[in-house]
């Protein structure tokens, strides 16, 4: 793994390379150099299968990862792709040219995270969520328990004590600071 | 296209013969398995109410209930698991997490109810019919989701240790003292038994994420003697620990004394903060003990004059006095000390009340007076023999080894007693006795047997450990002395019993097993009593007593308005009880000479 | 001669190679299949548009139990997702439990006990049976053959006892956790599991007989619903159905996990990649995973030890920041889990790759056009997808 990541380092400009196993690796590759990087490695280096895409919020840095894994099937390796795009009007080149199967990913991640692949096939058709208003829910910044509470209904009836609390009314509860 | 292949299917016509699979009265005769995950069962008698099932239910399915005749005591808040199984999914991590192992699982999965708000129960509180379940879901043995054994301190080896006073406990290192921390839920039972009610949980979280500073803050929020009791503590904590119930309790007193020695102590005073402005309100504090250095420190903070006056040449009363070297080093107590006078206390060192200036000139003088004056005077057996020189109290040996004073260390000796006090100065003089003689001689007498001493587990182990002889059950009946006049030992009997039947003392010996034990030093550590000496006869007179105690209100205030008392001559010898008797008394006298400031933070 | 049209041909497709439906002209019809169907496999739908018997376009419709998990496990500790992850495939939910403690395990770098990995074997093949076992009747029923499924389901039934015993649940097993599995096989647990391989195995023998060797069966399902070969890599095809069409590919042997590297098996392959050679390839994987059962009965340790790694508090785990992928052999094809840590108590991403999301999606929807609707039904269940990996 680590020759072809010296051997890819030739042809192309790569970012950092994490080991995480001797037959996983992950490496940070600039967004332009993603599309023929991938075809190289599909078509040339035997990395035919396209394992899953799917995005990580670093919603701190205002960026999302892409995260396109591929494997070997005859070396059974797989090797992931970071591309790190921003977080603002997030897009990204379609892939669905290279694996037809990339659009559905494409689509989820459109919906789920408000990612654009312009050109995917029925990028902007629903996937999952049908009539959705709120911000992509898989954002970071949306929150499922507030979400939740607002609209659902509570059960009614239900309270909670904090033993240390519980205690403290009960044994010396002038003490209140 | 075979023939084959168009008989063959009818083979299916074979099943018209077999006997049908199913069970015919499934709600009955089928059981869930030995281990299975059905209804709730919580054992009362081991339930503690910590509340670890509620935290670790990913459903929040489980609130925390008080239950009516379940009461809360120290080591049990009272509440107890109530599950909603209209959210619970039967993972049993409640089951696994469970600090005492009450909560488990029966393999009853049948429940018929027409009202669903029945499917919200309380386990072992409302009864149920698979309660008596023999089988179901238990956490298996060996398996653990919380960590059962406590860290080791390093300590120097008793060979070493004996041959100095330096610091026995040398203090957990980072690593060390995160898997410790990393060991607490954070449950807060602890709290209340704590006498200054710490925050305990909150500065043991501190530990974990490495923020010490933030940990020395929640420290010094409520304890100003964090330095001291992060080392000599008697951690009361720790007995109410819930993991103690299936492991090690956390040692909550180390983890306090390594957020203490974490932190540099240039950095201490800038975490805590300044004090308030000044309120132009005085107070006077006699005695720079726990208690009269807390109620300073709290009152300084307040923003008031606090003047602290200190009949010996150090401030810290019995932590430096008391506690010898090796558990409690003095440059420690210096440090604590200087912290809390840098909030703006003035102290006079070397200044008796009674003496250099009178209790009247006080109350003229101060806004308020504080009365911290500790349990100075021994007690003494008043056996024959026990006026001899030889014959020592041990609160004046451990006084002079402090003041630096030389003490000759006699070849053999004895000490009658069973608490720390008595450890203390068998431990200390064991070291003189090795400095200047290279041998060590001391028997430890004490009435009871040596599963009810009052010492500390450790100090008798260490003390056994450092070559101190300990002689449990012997009760102290004459101090030797021969024809020349000299000391030469002291004669015990057996004992039998310590209290009669109504609980008074009154110690019953054999007198056939008699013992005499040869010693040129007897020492008494059989307790101590206030010096109450300096309130001159007319407040004596005016004061109320209570049993030779000083009577307080549970403000700490005395039947005089302008008078508090608070510590070990009042409540008894504890150095942490103390601190919280200085937060008391500060408070309540924050309240009366300052009532504003205290009514618009209440 | 039959006259046999070029069905390449059709439907037609515009210049720029979409299809050329027009819904008005009167010649197409919209047909929905499910979410409520007896032809779906659970809560799913196809849009398919039809023009005679012939599917022009066919659409996925997923969201009927999108339950969110991958965000919600975002905002819980690493052992509150233990309890969630299984409900994310009803039929065969182990895979979930061990991708996920797996993924932890390697982040956290926890050592699992060996005597642990073995369970977890057993406990994966046990669902693997039982997976099949609910595919062999869906895929008998759906060609009107509901005897098989009776069948299936009996011993199915006794499988599940055995998950019973051994994890104290019969669907939701939530036995293999972050830092090993929670107990050692129950006594007897080998006899009994002996006999209920054994009644599998007599199942399997009458299905084999009543509907694999059935010329019905064999008429609506030889040279059906067919997997090319070219596809196998655009959309991302694993499992039986790879394998069905001669490629063995099984991440039980290429990339060996758990215990699989110590067990003697091949990966059980097919050659005409149709809706028949998918079917016997899992039946015969169903043996298979038979076989595999009895050797890690005999081959694992015989006496109880412990079955758990030491974690930390899992009240308060934190996990170094990093990230992983870890894949299993489920039934249906490739399961994995994607972890991504960032040095909190909380995961910061999950990411649940099942099969079912290339299958059921884009490999669907390219394999249904110029199918009968009457194959439709059987076509879908040859693939063996369950919605809720799809959209988790």
């Amino acid at each position: 793994m680590i020759e072809l990541y010296e051997q890819l380092k030739q042809r192309y400009a790569l970012g950092e390379i994490s080991v995480q196993r001797f037959d996983l690796v992950f490496i940070t590759v600039p967004r332009e150099n993603l599309a023929s990087l991938l075809l190289y490695l599909r078509d040339t280096e035997g990395f035919t299968h396209l394992v899953l895409l799917t995005a990580v919020d670093w919603i701190e840095d205002n960026k999302f990862q892409l995260t396109y894994l591929i494997n070997n099937r005859e070396s059974a390796t797989d090797l992931g792709l970071r591309v790190i795009i921003d977080r603002d009007e997030a897009s990204m080149e379609s892939i669905h040219d290279l694996w037809p199967t990339a659009a559905t990913y494409q689509r989820e991640l459109k919906e789920m995270f408000g990612i654009d692949f312009p050109g995917s096939p029925r990028i902007d058709e629903d996937f999952i969520l049908e009539g959705w208003t709120e911000i992509p829910p898989y954002r970071r910044d949306f929150d499922t328990l507030e979400y939740s509470r607002d609209t659902y209904l509570e059960r009614p009836g239900r309270s909670t004590s904090d033993p240390a609390q519980h205690m403290k009314q009960l044994f010396y509860p002038e003490d209140k600071d | 296209m075979s023939i084959r292949n168009i008989l063959s299917p009818f083979t299916a016509w074979k099943y018209l013969f077999r006997d049908p699979v199913t069970i015919p009265d499934p709600l009955n005769d089928r059981p869930g398995s030995p281990r299975y995950r059905g209804f709730h069962k919580n054992d009362m008698k081991k339930c503690i109410g910590c509340g670890t099932c509620e935290a670790i239910c990913q459903n929040g399915a489980i609130d925390m209930v008080a239950v009516e005749g379940i009461d809360a005591s120290k080591e049990d808040s009272g509440l107890r698991p109530n599950i909603d199984y209209g959210r619970c999914c039967w993972c049993a991590l409640c089951v696994d997490v469970c600090m005492t192992g009450s909560l488990t699982m029966s393999n009853e999965y049948k429940w018929v109810e027409s009202n669903p708000d029945a499917f919200r129960f309380t386990p072992g509180v409302d009864k149920k019919h698979w309660d008596n379940a023999a089988l179901g879901y238990h956490r298996p043995d060996g398996y653990q989701l919380t960590g059962r054994v406590r860290e080791q301190m390093p300590e120097l080896e008793p060979a070493k240790r004996i041959e100095s006073f330096d610091e026995i406990v040398q203090g957990y290192d980072v690593e060390q003292a995160k898997l410790e921390a990393d060991r607490c839920v954070a449950c807060g039972l602890c709290i209340a038994t704590c006498p200054a009610h710490m925050a305990v949980p909150d500065y043991i979280a501190a530990v974990r994420d490495g923020d010490y500073e933030r940990g020395l803050k929640i420290l010094y929020d409520t304890n100003p003697f964090s330095q001291i009791c992060g080392r000599v503590c008697t951690h009361r904590c720790e007995t109410v620990c819930a993991a103690r119930h299936e492991g090690d309790p956390i040692a909550i007193r180390w983890l306090k004394r390594h957020i203490t020695e974490q932190v540099p102590r240039d950095r201490y005073r800038a975490i805590i903060g300044d004090p308030a402005p000044p309120t132009g309100k005085s107070v006077a504090i006699i005695g720079a003990g726990p208690a009269g250095m807390t109620a300073a420190y709290d009152l300084a903070r307040k923003g008031h004059a606090v003047t602290v006056y200190e009949a010996l040449p150090h401030a810290g009363g019995m932590t430096r006095y008391g506690i010898p070297e090796y558990r409690l080093p003095y440059e420690t107590i210096q440090h604590e000390m200087d912290l809390i006078l840098s909030m703006g206390v003035t102290i006079h060192y070397d200044t008796r009340i009674g003496s250099d200036i009178t209790m009247q000139q006080l109350e003229q003088d101060f806004d308020a007076v504080i009365l911290a004056i500790g349990l100075q005077m021994g007690r003494s057996t008043r056996i024959p023999g026990s006026e001899h020189a030889g014959v020592k109290k041990a609160v004046d040996l451990l006084r002079r080894i402090t003041e630096g004073e030389h003490i000759d260390a006699p070849k053999s000796m004895v000490v009658i007693g069973g608490g720390n006090v008595a450890m203390d100065i068998a431990r200390s003089m064991a070291r003189l006795q090795k400095q200047q003689h290279g041998s060590i001689d001391v028997t430890l007498t004490a009435l009871e047997d040596l599963n009810h001493f009052l010492a500390d587990p450790d100090e008798i182990k260490e003390s056994l450990e450092e070559g101190v002889n300990i002689l449990d059950s012997r009760g102290p009946q004459q101090c030797q002395v021969d024809a020349e006049g000299n000391l030469t030992g002291l004669k015990t009997w057996k004992v039998l019993s310590i209290f009669d039947q109504q609980g008074r003392f009154a110690p019953s010996f054999d007198e056939t097993d008699e013992q005499i034990h040869p010693a040129e030093m007897v020492v008494e550590a059989i307790g101590q009593m206030s010096d109450v000496n300096l309130l001159g006869e007319e407040l004596t007179e005016r004061l109320e007593w209570n049993r030779g105690r000083i009577q307080i209100d549970t403000n700490g205030r005395t039947s005089e308005s302008w008078l508090w008392a608070a510590g070990d001559c009042v409540t008894g010898p504890d150095v942490v009880s103390a601190v919280a008797a200085g937060h008391q008394v500060a408070k309540s006298i924050d309240a009366v000479i300052n009532p504003v400031e205290a009514l618009t933070h209440a | 001669m039959a006259y046999t049209p070029d069905r390449s041909q059709y439907p037609q497709k515009k210049a720029d190679g979409s299809l050329d439906i027009d819904l008005t002209s009167g010649k197409y019809l919209k047909l929905w299949q499910g979410p409520q169907h007896p032809g779906i496999t659970g809560n799913m739908s196809i849009e398919l548009t039809v023009c005679g018997d012939e599917v022009a376009e066919g659409r996925t419709h997923v969201g009927y139990l999108h339950r969110g998990f991958e965000k919600l496990m975002e905002r819980r500790t690493f052992i509150q997702n233990f309890p969630i992850v299984c409900r994310i495939c009803v039929p065969e939910p182990d895979f979930n439990e061990y991708c996920y403690a797996a993924a932890v395990e390697e982040l956290a770098g926890i050592e699992v006990p060996e005597r642990a990995d073995w369970i977890r074997a057993l406990i994966l093949e046990m669902g693997r049976i039982n997976s099949y076992l609910m595919y062999l009747g869906g895929q008998a029923g759906a060609l009107g053959q509901a005897v098989i499924g009776q069948w299936s389901t009996y011993v199915r039934d006794l499988m599940l006892d055995r998950f019973e015993e051994l994890t104290g649940a019969r669907i939701y097993h939530m036995f293999i956790m972050p830092g090993g599995v929670r107990d050692n096989l129950p006594t007897g647990f080998r006899t009994r599991m002996e006999h209920t391989l054994g009644e599998i195995e007599n199942a399997l023998r009458d299905i084999h007989n009543v509907m694999f060797r059935n010329a019905v069966f064999e008429k609506r399902t030889r040279g059906i619903g067919v997997i090319e070969k070219e596809w196998l890599d655009s959309y991302g095809v694993t499992g039986p159905c790879i394998r069905a069409a001669g490629v063995p590919r099984d991440v039980r042997k290429d990339q060996p996990y758990l215990v699989y590297d110590q067990l003697d098996f091949d990966p059980v392959i097919g050659k005409d990649s149709d809706i028949y050679t998918r079917a016997d390839v899992r039946r015969r994987d169903l043996l298979l995973s038979v076989d595999l059962i009895r050797q890690i009965l005999s081959r694992m340790p015989q006496d109880d030890g412990p079955t758990m790694a030491t974690t930390p508090n899992v009240l308060h785990w934190k996990i170094e920041p990093g990230e992983t992928y870890v894949r299993g052999e489920c039934s249906r094809g490739e399961y994995g889990y994607y972890l991504v840590t960032d040095g909190s108590g909380y995961p910061r991403r999950v990411n649940v790759r099942g099969p079912s999301y290339t299958h059921a999606m884009a490999l669907f929807e390219r394999m249904v056009v110029n199918c009968n609707i009457a194959d439709v039904a059987a076509l879908l269940v040859s693939l063996h997808t369950y919605p809720p990996e799809i959209e988790r």
